[in-house]
């Protein structure tokens, strides 16, 4: 007895020396004085939901990457609250002929180990691309892509294989451009972990990241696209809430400032009627859809596709499910908030019974019940969608009134990723979050072989005014070639693009200076908005 | 000798169980319908930077090529590099594993200090109002979904009475005691989630337990030897009701961790779960094998503790 009361007592010890071991080797201890940081500013706390899954900005895909890598990587070129392109590190960009093309950027920027940040950072950032191919959205907008050269320390001329008019402002804004200094070392620059020893051209470098809660970064200055050179804030933070709700009471009670993600629906009117809390709204440049994948029969029919169109009820998944907080984009593949480009469509009709007209007056026979037999369709959506989810069961309902069947299936996103890829579904709904480049986007969306040509449209015509479009460097000429292809995809059914989603923003109202820039991954944590942001007396 | 060979043999079965969750864990993710290429890649990937992706990660290579690769890298201490961040798996779990430890460590702790006597009341008073409430605190207990029960003290104790913080583990910027003040606070609501996902099944099982020891000849013998009720239940009765109590132990612990996902995401505590959450969306294969090598050898482990334990509780066990 006297034995197991000993074993007792030891095992007890050593468990507990264990933890205290443990969790003494995670303590941290006190930094020494980091004189690179000085400013008056306070600290901004930015919740997101996502950890940083890669810190090379020439692979980084999710969001978080996306924010990060901003702050120390510039692109050449923003998007205003107009849509359009607009300077951020280039000052001006254009073609001197159909296949060259230049960047000037501006004078006096440095990485934040003091080199400075020339036109040959510049240039390497799209030779490294083309050449090492690294995952990530930048190759995708580079097939005509041929070489970069720095002709001066703030001049950098394109040359491309063929005449394409979407690569310069494309690729001026999905490439971050790195330091050479740093990149050029490590070989391929697509299996680069860039995980420490981070430099920067500001507003702000990481200087400790803590996996799981959260990301430290120090204000890099000088910063010459604000006024005055200096960032406000001192230091920004990103703390990792992977739960939405946590993420607001987080908010609420003023452990963060802003939360980087935009706010679900339901949430909105909450936090706007809350004091304290400020909700931006962030126009959005991207589309919710349904695409009918063509390349399966009788999807290929357009009677089939223009039925199903009419059953949509969108006023309803507008009102209900969106809460009203979407615009509808009525079948145009080109987003409101893209004025230059924008030409209103007529709105598909939601009318069952006229659905039903087409498809008899097309040939399907109705059974007893009303129902089309043959018209019986798969749809995929992803789980981790929350408001698609929920609208999907209206399609479904909807769709039955018509006689025609379909049967959800909700995937876990990965799987229905890969059933898009490879073609196997009958409806796809998805959406995309950035369509900032009309031209760009039909290319990928709507050419033969385009990267998500979910729909497989193959249609010689539209073909024919996206080539157009993309070659030519006539800015209205290229207005109206994409407009007209819009109109063909609406007209045809190729896409039926439901909405774009106003996203809504929320911070602490005592922050303020935020610049507004449309989408998600600029919103109001775009790096000039969180360098301009002041923090007035509590 | 008895004692040594018994010892062997568990840490044997341990070996090969541990070994089986790898094959088995490596097999079934190969078996996923999904791409790991377009996972880290995104939905705009190009053909030539899939290939290029899937030759990097070695998934291009036949199966059992890729097998004995990951099994000859495992016995030389290596859990391969994650898909998603190109960084060591090993630095990424080691990274993690305290937080998850101290807060299954502390919530399993707790649960067998709360749960144990809580247990010993009800069966001494069975039948009583204490019995119904201890019973109720159970049920509800184990009925509780995490993430609601999360929400609610965050709501609670988070943001109305401002006592404790909301996510993380730490407080950034605090050194010394406030750094292990401020891992005490940001500790107390997830593991209260867990204990409350927990007591229920150890508190049940302990009422049953002490309640079959109470009818036991030994103890109507001792009670009829004149011998106080409190000595029988606590120094006679219960050293025998909490031999299945030791055997839950070691079946929950594998409980625990699945409900400490579910609690690290809500109270954004960065634990392995956590990590397993992430690299379940990212398909990071590499990633996802450590995470189960780690935690299967953790239950393992723990399992081969309870069962040395029980063998001390229970010399019989050993001759078994």
């Amino acid at each position: 007895m006297l034995i197991m009361k000993r074993t007792h007592g030891m095992l007890a010890t050593a468990v507990a020396a264990a933890s205290m071991l443990t969790i003494a080797a995670c303590a941290p201890s006190a930094p020494t004085a980091n004189s690179t940081t000085s400013g008056g500013g306070a600290t901004l706390n930015i919740a997101t939901q996502a950890d940083i899954v890669n810190y090379n900005p020439m692979v980084g895909n999710s969001r978080t990457d996306d924010w990060v890598n901003d702050l120390m990587y510039p692109r050449l070129l923003t998007i205003n609250s107009d849509g359009v392109k607009s300077p951020q590190l280039a000052t001006k960009w254009g073609y001197t002929d159909p296949t060259h093309g230049y960047y000037d950027i501006v004078t006096g920027m440095k990485w934040s180990d003091g080199v400075p940040l020339t036109a040959k950072d510049v240039a390497y950032t799209f030779n490294a691309t083309k050449k090492d191919k690294p995952a990530g959205t930048l190759i995708g907008q580079m097939s005509n892509f041929e070489s970069a050269t720095a002709v001066s320390a703030t001049k950098i001329e394109i040359t491309l294989s063929k005449p394409d008019s979407t690569v310069i402002p494309e690729v001026g804004f999905w490439a971050n451009i790195v330091p050479e200094h740093i990149f050029a070392k490590v070989g391929n620059v697509g299996t680069f972990a860039n995980n420490k020893g981070w430099v920067s051209a500001g507003p702000y470098r990481l200087v400790s990241a803590v996996r799981g809660q959260s990301y430290t970064m120090d204000l890099v200055k000088p910063y010459p696209l604000v006024p005055g050179g200096v960032p406000g804030p001192k230091q920004v933070v990103f703390k990792v809430y992977p739960d939405v709700n946590s993420e607001i009471l987080a908010l609420r009670q003023g452990a963060v400032d802003i939360i980087a993600e935009a706010l679900p629906p339901t949430q909105v009117k909450v936090l706007q009627n809350t004091s304290g809390i400020t909700v931006e709204k962030i126009p959005g440049l991207g589309y919710d859809h349904l695409v009918y994948n063509m390349a399966r029969k009788p999807l290929d029919q357009l009677a089939v596709r223009k039925a199903l169109s009419e059953t949509v009820d969108y006023q309803t998944i507008l009102n209900s499910v969106l809460l009203g907080q979407a615009t509808p984009t009525n079948g145009n593949p080109i987003m409101p908030a893209l004025k230059a480009f924008y030409e209103p469509l007529t709105p598909y009709k939601y009318d069952p019974a006229d659905a039903k007209k087409i498809l008899l007056a097309a040939g399907y026979k109705e059974d007893s019940s009303g129902n089309f037999p043959k018209l019986t369709f798969n749809l995929i959506y992803s789980l981790q969608n929350a408001v698609q989810s929920e609208w999907v069961g209206i399609i479904q309902k909807e769709a039955a009134k018509a006689g025609i069947t379909i049967k959800l299936q909700g995937l876990q996103r990965n799987s229905w990723l890969a059933d898009a890829n490879n073609g196997d579904f009958d409806i796809y709904v998805g959406n995309f979050a950035v369509m900032d480049d009309p031209t760009t986007n039909m290319s990928l969306t709507y050419l033969l072989g385009g990267i998500i040509n979910y729909s497989h449209v193959n249609d010689p015509k539209l073909s024919a005014l996206i080539e157009q479009a993309s070659q030519t460097t006539d800015v209205s000429k290229q207005t109206s070639l994409v407009q007209q292809a819009a109109r063909m995809v609406h007209d045809n059914v190729y896409d039926n693009v439901m909405y774009t989603q106003n996203l809504y923003i929320a911070h602490r109202s005592l922050w303020s200076g935020f610049v507004v820039e449309p989408s998600e991954l600029l919103s109001i944590v775009n790096p000039v908005s969180l360098a301009s942001a002041k923090e007035s007396a509590k | 000798m008895k004692y040594g060979l018994f010892i062997v043999r568990r840490i044997a079965r341990g070996i090969f169980t541990i070994w089986f969750a790898i094959t088995l864990t490596f097999l079934l993710l190969r078996l996923l319908p999904s791409d790991p290429a377009s996972a880290v890649g995104g939905e705009r990937l190009t053909v030539q930077a899939r290939e290029i992706l899937l030759s990097q990660f070695g998934l291009d290579q036949p199966l059992i090529v890729q097998y004995e690769k990951y099994l000859w890298q495992l016995l030389h201490g290596n859990l391969g590099i994650s898909f998603a961040q190109g960084t060591s798996v090993t630095d990424a779990l080691m990274s993690r594993l305290p937080w998850t430890l101290l807060l299954t460590g502390t919530a399993l702790a707790v649960t067998l200090v709360i749960g144990v006597p809580l247990g010993v009341l009800a069966a001494s008073r069975i039948g009583g109002v204490t019995d119904g409430v201890i019973q109720m605190i159970g049920v509800v207990g184990q009925s509780t979904f995490i993430p609601s029960i999360g929400i609610f003290l965050l709501y609670m104790f988070g943001l109305v009475f401002n006592w404790f913080p909301i996510g993380g583990a730490q407080t950034e910027g605090v050194y010394g005691w406030a750094w292990y003040l401020s891992v005490l606070q940001h500790l107390v609501l997830p593991a209260t989630s867990l204990v409350i996902l927990q007591l229920g099944p150890y508190l049940l099982m302990m009422r049953a337990s002490m309640i079959d020891a109470l009818g036991e000849d030994y103890c109507t013998l001792a009670h009829a030897n004149g011998l106080p009720y409190k000595r029988i239940l606590w120094k006679h009765a219960l050293r025998n009701a909490l031999l299945p109590t030791t055997t839950l132990t070691g079946l929950q612990l594998g409980a625990l961790v699945g409900g400490a996902v579910l609690t690290e995401t809500v109270f954004a505590y960065p634990g392995v779960g956590r990590a397993v959450f992430e690299a379940v969306t990212q398909l990071d294969y590499p990633m996802l094998q450590g995470a189960f090598v780690l935690l299967a050898a953790a239950v393992v482990a723990a399992n081969m503790i309870t069962d040395i334990v029980y063998e001390f509780l229970d010399p019989r066990v050993a001759t078994v």
